[in-house]
């Protein structure tokens, strides 16, 4: 009961903070920043020790709260945690105090405004991944664009009304088709049973054709694969980006494109099994691209902020290569590597924030040799680097290790029984590990080797803020690659239950 | 008992009810009441009177009054044959004249004169006569005494010579609606024998060339009177030429007020084969149209007008879905599309009518007077049909409705055609937040009643944000 009213507490506390920032006069930044940081602490505080009291080996929800929202449509506000979205709510509620702190120096003017709408996008980030509810999660889903909407295009860069139109406009389109989704749903639901609910539960008992799923699943996929984003629909994400504030990249990279794999694993592919089945081909050739294709469009550009987002990228691929094995080793993996990307490439783009705060610049060939100048902030640098590239010990390896180890599990049965492509598509996929190093060494090895060279005559290394914000991450990532059992007892039994889902049909009949 | 107004009675019907002529026309009577008092106390004080207090006292009496027989459950039949009030017409009253309170507001921050007061009251009494229209003739009263009243407040105060154009405009191409509409209603006399609603219904049902011009002709009439495409070439004159209350009114309580009557008029049939291509095709065009030419308009009131006749669309929409539950989404959309609007007009920044108008003296208003900037920005993403604002619920139910009648695919299209929206809604929080900081930041102040009406207006937003359910299980 108490752990419900927790989970309540962790989603609201956002909207508590924004009403109390409005009660903060605008000039006082450093009371804005102390009350929003507080208020994430807590929150942070919150999802560790619900994530503690989460029980293993459990199916279903935990900590469910089912209240009437809108009767007459059968909408509930109903929000639990599951094994899905456990690890995903933890990494919001982390990289929220990250934010504000790595915020304290870049974004000095509208700070109210900002912090407003950082609590925001908290509020609607976390609920969308605990809402259980299909009318909800699209509330929030849906939500979450009008604050990263206003973060990019107040306090991004020179193009930030481009990048941020595109962004909205891309993933509206993608939502908009949703929704048609959503309501068919609904009303399906109505006639099948007699009384309109969108309760996942629910939905997930529905019955459909095959053709309708066929539709459907499009509709849900598109608006997740733009999320993703998914080759190729990420043409928004590079501009999105480098024009937005390192504050938003690290909420765009670290917990926004998690929301498009997360629908997929939740929404997209049990609600529609068979067409996703049906489709599993596809999307693992999608997914391959999306690996290859963003390790090679990262490997030849020189703004850094552009080689960390086509290497998002590529790293999301290996989450939907791990999603459509149905393996419980490929889908653990992709779950880790959610949580691990969320940390590295939000790493990456506090770093790259706090080197472009110093010079005014992204640019690849301006610098060189900053691990004589700047020591402090070359280790760091490095770490992520090689976490980034899924060095073991570090939190990338487990993910990608355990994707590419389920991918070849489920490819080897089916290869044995003359179904080739799966085989050579996760063979495919270690090249993009090859390449992940290329690109990831040859960032490191420009910007920290070589002759001396920086925009600027005087750069300072790291303060204390700064180290106190990579050392936690930093903490984050060896843990979750030194202890994954940890984590992956605790999203084991979510797994084998989608697994299930995927695989068999509620009568127990494989279903391919 | 007069035995004349027995023998028009068509049926061996009861005789004049009084205590119904009491109770049906409530709100009704108040409105009327209301116009005396105004005009007596023009008439005996010696210098021009504020009508603003007696003004606001009617429109708040008859909602009220609507609101309390909507509450209580009352129905009755003042005039049979002619006149009868149910719970969705009372709720519909209601709701409009709820609606009126913030243009009055509006108004009073301008200026507000006994004309302005009378010809809105008694605009007023044309929606309510058309909502409780028994009959053809009665519902073609309504809507004459709805418009021509505002006729007159386009021009009223003749701020501009455009203002005159767009009054004449609207009152040409409103006098074609009048003829089409009249036409409509010989043909239902012609093709049923009769000229009730009933009879409307069963032309609705008629497979004959004469039932079928007779129902095209009464829904076009209609169409023009709320501005769908092709029908909606007024509307951005007549919204730029008058004052912003008059376009406020216009763009939220009138054209809902027709959208509602043509419900009522509806009531349960469902569009025959012969109507459902119409209500396709208009209303999508309408969506199409008004969000792509809207996203090129330099002046408010013009970009309102085109997202008006988009919204629109999305209302006729509604009279293509099934028509269990077509009232509550329909007037749930009209309530919301109202509020944000008129939220909207509450909010732009103080000064000469035509600076007011131009979208460019919206840019940095965030730097002048955030909360204007954000309340307009809430505004325009409830009007986008982004959630977490009420105009996303409202949305949804149209949709729901048209897609459980089987209309999948035009549904689809039509959360299409809305998408093109988006992107004009968030041009303007872009103007308003993302444009540089002018280099003398004027803090602009709101008038006091303007700031009024937004407090009220964005009270009623959150709250349907947050519980609509409130309001869907009243309605």
């Amino acid at each position: 009961m108490s752990e419900s009213l927790a989970l309540n507490a962790l989603l609201f506390l956002p909207v508590l903070g924004g009403i109390l920032l409005l009660l903060v006069p605008a000039q006082r930044a450093d009371v804005i920043r102390g009350v929003s940081m507080l208020v994430l602490l807590v929150q942070l505080a919150l999802a560790v020790w619900l994530y503690l009291r989460f029980q293993s080996g459990v199916s279903g929800l935990q900590f469910e709260t089912r209240l009437p929202w809108i009767p007459g449509l059968g909408v509930h506000y109903h929000i639990g945690l599951d094994g899905l979205n456990l690890l995903l709510v933890l990494l919001a509620a982390f990289l929220g105090p990250l934010v504000v702190a790595g915020a304290v120096k870049s974004i000095d003017r509208d700070v109210k405004l900002f912090h407003a709408m950082v609590m925001f996008i908290q509020f609607t980030m976390i609920g969308t991944f605990l809402a259980q509810d299909l009318f909800l999660f699209y509330v929030f889903w849906e939500a979450m664009l009008i604050p990263m909407f206003l973060i990019i295009g107040i306090w991004g860069g020179e193009r930030r009304i481009y990048a941020t139109l595109k962004f909205f406009l891309y993933t509206a389109f993608g939502s908009i088709l949703m929704l048609a989704a959503v309501i068919y749903l609904g009303y399906t639901v109505l006639g099948a049973t007699g009384s309109p609910s969108f309760a996942f539960t629910d939905l997930y008992a529905l019955e459909l054709g095959l053709e309708v799923q066929i539709w459907l699943l499009l509709a849900f996929a598109l608006s997740f694969a733009i999320k993703v984003p998914m080759v190729p629909l990420h043409t928004w994400l590079p501009d999105a980006h480098v024009q937005a504030p390192t504050a938003g990249s690290v909420i765009l990279a670290g917990v926004l494109l998690k929301m498009g794999t997360y629908g997929f694993v939740k929404l997209g592919f049990p609600l529609f099994p068979d067409a996703t089945l049906l489709a599993t081909p596809f999307l693992m050739t999608l997914a391959v691209i999306s690996i290859i294709y963003g390790a090679g469009l990262a490997l030849v550009q020189d703004d850094i902020k552009k080689i960390i987002a086509y290497s998002s990228v590529s790293h999301l691929g290996y989450v939907m290569l791990g999603l459509v094995s149905y393996n419980l080793l490929g889908v653990q993996g992709a779950l880790i590597q959610m949580v691990s990307h969320g940390l590295v490439a939000g790493g990456l783009f506090l770093m790259v924030g706090m080197i472009y705060e110093r010079c005014h610049s992204r640019d690849l060939a301006a610098y060189g040799g900053l691990a004589k100048l700047l020591p402090v902030y070359s280790v760091f640098f490095l770490i992520l680097t090689l976490a980034a590239i899924g060095l073991p010990t570090t939190s990338g390896f487990t993910g990608e290790f355990l994707v590419l180890l389920g991918a070849f599990t489920a490819a080897w049965p089916l290869y044995e029984q003359g179904v080739g492509y799966p085989l050579a598509l996760a063979a495919l996929a270690v090249l993009g590990v090859v390449l992940g190093a290329l690109y990831m060494l040859r960032l490191a090895r420009r910007l920290l080797f070589g002759a001396v060279q920086t925009p600027v005559a005087v750069v300072s290394d790291l303060d204390l803020r700064e180290k106190l914000i990579l050392t936690t991450l930093v903490a984050a990532i060896f843990v979750l690659g030194l202890f994954p059992n940890h984590f992956l007892q605790k999203t084991e039994q979510a797994a084998r239950d989608y697994q299930e889902q995927m695989l068999y049909t509620p009568d127990g009949e494989a279903r391919r | 008992m007069n035995p004349e107004t027995i023998e028009m009675v068509p049926t061996s019907a009861p005789v004049l009810d009084a205590q119904a002529l009491f109770f049906a026309a409530l709100p009704e009577h108040l409105l009327l009441l209301g116009i005396v008092v105004i005009l007596i106390l023009d008439l005996v004080s010696s210098r021009p009177r504020d009508p603003f207090v007696p003004a606001l006292i009617t429109v708040i009496a008859a909602a009220g009054a609507a609101l309390w027989l909507h509450l209580t459950g009352y129905s009755g039949t003042p005039f049979p044959g002619q006149m009868s009030v149910g719970p969705d017409a009372l709720a519909a009253k209601a709701v409009l004249l709820g609606l009126t309170v913030p243009v009055l507001l509006l108004a009073r921050q301008e200026r507000l004169d006994s004309q302005f007061a009378m010809l809105l009251l008694g605009s007023l009494y044309g929606i309510g006569l058309m909502l409780s229209a028994d009959s053809l003739l009665m519902l073609f009263f309504g809507i004459e005494l709805l418009s021509l009243p505002l006729y007159a407040l386009v021009v009223h105060g003749l701020r501009r010579p455009e203002s005159a154009e767009a009054a004449m405009k609207y009152l040409v191409l409103g006098g074609v609606g009048t003829a089409v509409l009249l036409m409509g209603i010989s043909l239902t006399l012609g093709a049923t024998g009769g000229l009730s609603l009933d009879d409307f219904r069963i032309a609705m049902a008629g497979d004959d060339f004469l039932s079928r011009g007779a129902v095209v002709l009464v829904v076009v009439a209609f169409m023009l009177k709320a501005a769908l495409v092709p029908f909606h070439a007024w509307a951005p004159d007549a919204y730029e030429g008058a004052g912003i209350p008059v376009t406020a009114y216009m763009a939220t309580i009138v054209k809902g007020g027709v959208v509602l009557a043509l419900v009522h008029l509806f009531n349960g049939a469902e569009a025959g084969v012969h109507l459902v291509g119409l209500l396709i095709a208009l209303p999508l065009l309408s969506m199409v149209w008004g969000n792509l030419v809207a996203m090129r308009q330099q002046g408010f009131r013009r970009l309102i007008a085109y997202s008006s006749i988009a919204h629109a669309g999305y209302l006729f929409f509604a009279l293509l879905g099934v028509s269990e539950g077509r009232f509550e989404a329909v007037a749930f959309y009209v309530l919301v599309y109202g509020l944000t609007n008129l939220l909207a007009f509450a909010c732009l920044p103080a000064g000469s009518d035509w600076v007011r108008d131009r979208l460019d003296s919206l840019k940095g208003l965030y730097y002048r007077d955030p909360l204007a900037a954000i309340l307009i920005g809430v505004a325009m993403l409830s009007l986008a049909g982004i959630p977490p604002f009420p105009g996303f619920i409202a949305k949804f139910l149209i949709f729901q409705n048209v897609m459980a009648a089987g209309f999948v695919t035009v549904a689809v299209v039509g959360l299409v055609a809305s998408y093109l929206g988006i992107y004009l809604y968030l041009r303007v929080i872009q103007y308003m937040f993302m444009s540089q900081k002018p280099e003398h930041t004027v803090p602009s102040p709101a008038g006091a009643y303007a700031t009024t009406a937004a407090v009220l207006s964005m009270a009623a937003v959150l709250t349907l944000a947050i519980f609509p359910n409130w309001i869907l299980a009243w309605l």
